[in-house]
């Protein structure tokens, strides 16, 4: 043993140690072929005038130039998403760490509940959701038909451009489960001891709140809301499948422009330069909420 | 060791399969067609594609349940009568269909047989060489009209046959007879105009408030009102050349005529038709409710229409023309095309498929009127004698031949000349534009569409 030990160190990477290639192969693969090519292409076709099955023409910035100044709806969508983002991650957080908080103690059948509180998430994405929730909110819908029985009448959700944005928002609010559960852990992550102590002190729930659970968990509510902003930033299937980006374009995320440059128009030079605005827009985001992330998020290590 | 054996295994599993996945994605028409691809495509280039050579066909389409059933028998009749020929449906709706079909035809992953929206086709038509043209192939057009045939809309490109027409289709208005005859209108007089339908609708909702007279939507208003009125009054949206013909002025009296259509309630406000997206208009509440003396649609459509409120008595609306129009507008063409996709390594057996399809008896009575009127007299005979086809189906494709028209040209009928005239409809409908306005913004628009 020592013998083969001393040899490895002499050859620095053994034969052994170049399997590990072989073992994340299939990752490679999928990173290769599903990530990066595409990645790389689209940035190549965002500065050609390419139309699906024809010829690639270099028009340099021309698409970029002609999104930004031309296109009447690149600055009503970039408003739409990032409102949409705005409704729904702080809600979503907020909601999740509320339930949290709430699913946090031990009664009798917790368990059950925090599964049935996490099934909205697992429809997360689902076409049939989003019907059902086109359904429920359409004119004829049962919200306003029961909200007509109440003595509101002549209520509008997805007809009316100003209330189709918050309706939709209302559904990934909703789907708040995997949010939940991550906050859950970390709350059950804080030590007991600070809790003791602070109640020796004389601390009310209140305190306790903001100067032991909230600094304990920010790690966990940053990579939270880190998540679900990107995600929300780049939604499609939920203004897609409820309002099809209408009522007056007022649900037409930059996901639905890109969608029908690209797949209705088979502009995909233009469809990818939007893709790029859409990711340029996303990291800075990123960025930022990573600046401010050393205001607040608090590392046990760091003191 | 062993563990570690098993995950190498597991690994070079994984990755083969993964690539396997991507192989069969790239790999033109169905894996079992590609695999005996060599030996298939020289027995049929030497005509012996019955020798017994197994070959496996796509054919893919969209529609309900009836047409999915009589089409899925039509290809059983056949595969019987040819044990040789296997031929995989694939059945779908039409939501999204041609999205999918463009990415197909691009990446050579297209079903073998599609059926494709005629105004569709001249945007693949231009972006590739797609399909093959039938007649080479042995496809027999002797039973159709042959004017009617040699139309680009219904396949004729430059003299290629690049898709055989199922049937004939065009606008059309289904009226609940019962509904009308209680509001004491006619909506079936000859030389009706487009002021009394305004008319008509006033009465109906001061009848009754909850009671429009059309049930539409900003889509069903754009191809049934917009594009038909567009080429009464200036012959066509664009010419053959790609220049844009419409007037300002004309557009504007149509989106005055829309306005009027809401602001008279008419049709039902734009705000309840906006959960109901393009042929989501068939899923209407208050249409399932017989709550609308008629609704826009086509022919093909009409029996659909009928069945959402089967309580109703349906006829077929007359089509009004303005005075003095250049073209009739409300023009009738096939609903689909069949065509044979270039992925396709068995066009010859493709083309067999589609003569029995179109022109066998037995066939034709198994289809019926499930893609419309047929586009063949002798089909149009067994289905009038065997009753499935409908009287208030002829009777609208009377009217709108009677009435005739030229198809929506290239660029008026692609989806981005629609979604500008939607967006403007919508508009106006909301109330958030002025005809003039929304006129003026369709036409600059339209300008740089135009060639």
């Amino acid at each position: 043993m020592k013998e083969t030990d001393s040899t490895r160190m002499k050859q620095h990477y053994s034969k052994r140690d170049y399997k590990a290639y072989l073992y994340l192969l299939p990752w490679l693969f999928g990173f290769f072929a599903l990530q990066l090519y595409p990645f790389i292409m689209s940035f190549i076709y965002s500065f050609n005038d390419y139309t699906v099955g024809g010829k690639m023409n270099f028009v340099g910035l021309g698409n970029y130039i002609q999104l930004m100044t031309k296109d009447r709806d690149f600055w009503n969508s970039l408003k739409v998403t990032i409102l949409f983002a705005l409704y729904t991650v702080p809600g979503k957080v907020i909601l999740a760490l509320l339930v949290a908080m709430f699913l946090n103690r031990n009664i009798r059948g917790i368990n059950l509940i925090r599964t049935v509180y996490y099934i909205p998430s697992l429809f997360g994405g689902s076409i049939a959701v989003a019907l059902l929730w086109r359904l429920m909110f359409m004119d004829n819908g049962i919200i306003v038909t029961a909200l007509s029985h109440l003595g509101l009448k002549n209520v509008t959700f997805l007809g009316s451009p100003r209330l189709a944005l918050p309706t939709i928002t209302a559904l990934e609010v909703w789907q708040f489960g995997s949010s939940m559960v991550m906050l859950l852990a970390a709350l059950k992550n804080v030590p007991k001891e600070l809790y003791e102590a602070a109640d020796i002190d004389g601390a009310n729930k209140f305190v306790e709140f903001f100067h032991i659970t909230l600094p304990q968990i920010s790690p966990i509510l940053f990579f939270a809301l880190l998540n679900q902003m990107i995600q929300e930033l780049q939604n499609f299937t939920t203004p897609y499948t409820i309002t099809n980006g209408g009522p007056r374009k007022a649900t037409n995320v930059l996901g639905i422009l890109l969608y029908k440059q690209g797949f209705s128009y088979f502009k995909m030079g233009y469809a990818s330069a939007i893709s790029w605005v859409e990711f340029t827009i996303i990291l800075l985001f990123t960025l930022v909420l990573f600046g401010t992330s050393k205001f607040w998020v608090h590392y046990a290590d760091e003191t | 060791m062993k563990k570690q054996a098993l995950s190498v295994v597991l690994a070079a599993a994984m990755t083969a399969a993964a690539l396997a996945g991507c192989g069969s994605a790239g790999s033109t028409g169905s894996s079992a067609a590609a695999t005996t691809a060599e030996a298939a495509a020289a027995a049929t280039e030497s005509g012996s594609d019955s020798t017994g050579e197994k070959v496996t066909l796509r054919f893919a389409w969209w529609g309900g349940d009836e047409r999915n059933a009589a089409t899925q028998k039509v290809i059983d009749q056949f595969t019987d009568a040819h044990p040789e020929v296997t031929i995989e449906a694939e059945p779908g709706s039409s939501d999204g269909y041609h999205d999918k079909l463009a990415t197909q035809l691009a990446s050579g992953t297209a079903p073998d047989i599609v059926q494709v929206d005629p105004e569709r086709m001249p945007t693949f038509v231009d972006s590739g060489d797609y399909f093959y043209d039938l007649k080479e192939y042995g496809a027999d057009t002797s039973l159709f009209d042959a004017n009617y045939i040699g139309l680009q809309i219904n396949g004729n490109y430059d003299g290629k046959q690049l898709g055989l027409p199922t049937g004939i289709a065009g606008p059309a208005i289904i009226v609940n007879k019962d509904l009308a005859d209680k509001f004491g209108i006619d909506l079936q007089k000859k030389d009706i105009t487009w002021e009394d339908w305004i008319e008509y609708g006033k009465k109906v909702h001061e009848a009754d408030p909850e009671t429009y007279l059309f049930c539409a939507n900003k889509e069903y208003l754009t191809n049934l009102f917009v594009y038909p009125l567009a080429k009464q009054y200036d012959g066509a949206v664009f010419d053959e050349d790609g220049k844009l013909v419409l007037s300002q002025e004309s557009l504007t009296k149509i989106f005055k005529y829309i306005k009027d259509l809401y602001d008279n309630n008419v049709i039902a406000p734009a705000s309840y038709t906006a959960s109901y997206i393009a042929d989501d208009l068939q899923s209407d509440a208050n249409w399932l409710a017989g709550k609308y003396v008629g609704a826009l649609c086509f022919i093909s459509t009409m029996d659909v229409m009928a069945a959402g409120y089967p309580d109703g008595n349906y006829v077929a609306a007359t089509l009004p023309v303005i005075k003095g129009a250049k073209d009739g507008g409300f023009a009738s063409n096939t609903p689909q095309l069949l065509a044979v996709t270039k992925s396709c390594k068995h066009p010859e057996t493709a083309a067999a498929f589609l003569n029995y399809f179109f022109n066998d008896k037995t066939a034709e009575e198994t289809l019926g009127a499930t893609r419309s009127v047929p586009p063949t007299e002798q089909a149009r005979k067994i289905c009038e004698e065997n009753g499935t086809l409908s009287k208030v189906v002829v009777d609208a494709a009377d009217i709108a031949t009677a009435i005739g028209g030229t198809p929506n040209d290239k660029i008026a009928s692609s989806d981005e000349a629609k979604t500008i005239v939607y967006d403007a409809v919508e508009a106006v409908g909301y109330s958030q534009m002025t005809p003039e306005d929304a006129a003026a913004d369709v036409l600059d628009q339209f300008s740089s569409l135009a060639k």
